[in-house]
């Protein structure tokens, strides 16, 4: 049976805003103005995506479904962007990055005949996808940005010992990395048992077949393992070297690191 | 070994000196003077932005920058020794040029007056004294001609920089190093040094023979320093 919620029934959502509203009042958060303003923004937002979604599934899977990944690529490379700014070509390498991570799920869905080239089925499951790898590259941008800084000392003392900035930057590569995946590899672990997966319960309130909603749900789940595991290794390796310039100099400020922008 | 031609590198205002081989200097002064920058200088951490540096009578821009911070040696104010065993770190550098011998290990802690068993200790369950120590000899490890030190009893206590200044004292002599140590500690500079550059305001005030310069100062920077 599928769910059918009427604009009535939804009327009724209000409670849940005055709950946080209320708190804030009684508090004195000063929370009240955007709790109020994120609700209202959010409906609108998804009730304006609900209607594109419908005018995009309706086109020919290969017009709509390039138009929808192509601006969800374009946003998510200026919102992940904004970890980075300071760090020269950011906007070139998230965009490529995530491009080929999108690329490669794609091709690997469609090649063995896990998801249907329609935009019904693509433009949701790519969304979830970039949408992931925009996040974990962001992060991975802003822990690696906070690792050079923290480990400002032991940068100096590897390559006061003759290490290449390569190989100065090993151990936050490594720490890097590490804190990108490690989120992903409990979620993974406790799929299921601890939280049901959104896309899963989705599917199930849509009336599919619980074993046919975690077949999707396994294909998601994994496709964003590896896609975040990519992207974050991919604009941590691209990146680091621009904390240094071509002397092998670490560049300790972030002033320096646009200066040296300016200068590429 | 050294020579320095009108170096200019903010805070630094050009500032000229030579170091010959197996000098023992110190180069103090008040902070903010611009005494960590002149020693990042020597190893390329950090380039003049005016003058000329001279290694061997060759411009430093001469050498592979790796090369010649092999051979310019650096010892922090802090450890920053990474994260492993005390043997991890020991071989780092060596590694790094395909050079690592394990039976140097046991040779490099006994310069620093270390046991062997420290070998296999992971380096986070060291005390601050132990740790500086594994700093030096992971710098001596890669063999270096000369030795700059960023003061580096400055973080521990009276009793652990004492022991560490005896520990200088013998390497220094032992394996005939040139030095460059930076201090703030008068009774270091005394004991440590043999030829002293005061700087102040980025500006060399004084390069002299210690005790002399510090008997008997000639610039009054230097003498309000002592005074202070």
């Amino acid at each position: 049976m599928s769910p059918e919620i009427s604009n009535q029934s939804l009327l009724f959502l209000v409670v849940f805003v005055i709950i946080p509203l209320s708190l804030s009042y009684f508090y004195q958060l000063g929370l009240s103005k955007d709790v109020l303003w994120s609700s209202i923004r959010g409906t609108v937002q998804l009730f304006a995506i609900g209607y594109v979604l419908t005018w995009l599934f309706d086109l020919p899977a290969e017009v709509g479904i390039p138009l929808m990944v192509g601006i969800m690529l374009i946003v998510a490379t200026f919102h992940a962007r904004q970890k980075g700014k300071e760090l020269p070509h950011i906007l070139p390498v998230i965009f490529a990055g995530l491009f080929v991570v999108e690329a490669s799920v794609l091709i690997m869905w469609l090649t063995f005949d896990m998801v249907k080239f329609t935009p019904s089925e693509v433009i949701p499951m790519s969304g979830m996808v970039i949408g992931n790898s925009m996040v974990a590259m962001g992060l991975s941008l802003e822990r690696m940005k906070s690792e050079f800084k923290q480990n400002n000392g032991r940068l100096l003392a590897a390559l006061s010992l003759g290490a290449e900035p390569k190989q100065a930057s090993h151990l936050i590569i490594r720490k890097t990395l590490n804190a990108a995946l490690i989120p992903n590899v409990d979620r993974i672990k406790t799929i299921g048992l601890v939280q049901l997966p959104g896309m899963m319960t989705g599917l199930i309130l849509g009336g599919v077949e619980p074993v046919m909603a975690i077949k999707y749900q396994l294909v998601i789940s994994l496709s964003i393992f590896s896609s975040v595991s990519i992207s974050a290794m991919f604009v941590t390796i691209a990146m680091y070297r621009y904390f240094f310039n071509e002397h092998k100099q670490l560049l300790d400020s972030e002033e320096e690191i646009e200066s040296q922008q300016q200068s590429h | 070994m050294f020579r320095f031609e009108n170096v200019s590198q903010p805070p630094l205002k050009n500032v000229n000196f030579t170091i010959e081989e197996q000098d023992k200097v110190i180069l103090f002064g008040p902070s903010g003077a611009g005494k960590s920058t002149l020693l990042f200088l020597f190893n390329r951490l950090t380039d003049p932005e005016e003058g000329a540096i001279y290694y061997k009578d060759k411009p430093i821009e001469d050498y592979s920058i790796t090369s010649l911070r092999k051979k310019v040696g650096l010892v922090l104010q802090s450890p920053n020794l990474f994260p492993g065993t005390v043997e991890d770190n020991l071989r780092y550098g060596p590694e790094l040029f395909d050079e690592w011998d394990e039976r140097e290990a046991k040779k490099l802690l006994e310069y620093v007056q270390l046991p062997n068993s420290f070998l296999d200790r992971e380096v986070d369950q060291l005390s601050g004294g132990e740790q500086q120590r594994v700093s030096l000899a992971r710098t001596l490890a890669n063999k270096p001609e000369m030795l700059l030190l960023d003061e580096p009893t400055s973080a521990l206590d009276n009793r652990t920089a004492e022991d560490i200044e005896e520990v200088l004292e013998c390497l220094i002599e032992d394996h005939k190093l040139t030095m460059l140590m930076v201090t703030h500690n008068l009774r270091q500079v005394r004991r440590l040094g043999d030829r002293g550059l005061f700087i102040s305001d980025g500006t060399l005030q004084e390069d002299g023979k210690i005790p002399d310069m510090l008997d008997n100062p000639s610039t009054k920077a230097l003498s309000n320093f002592l005074e202070e």
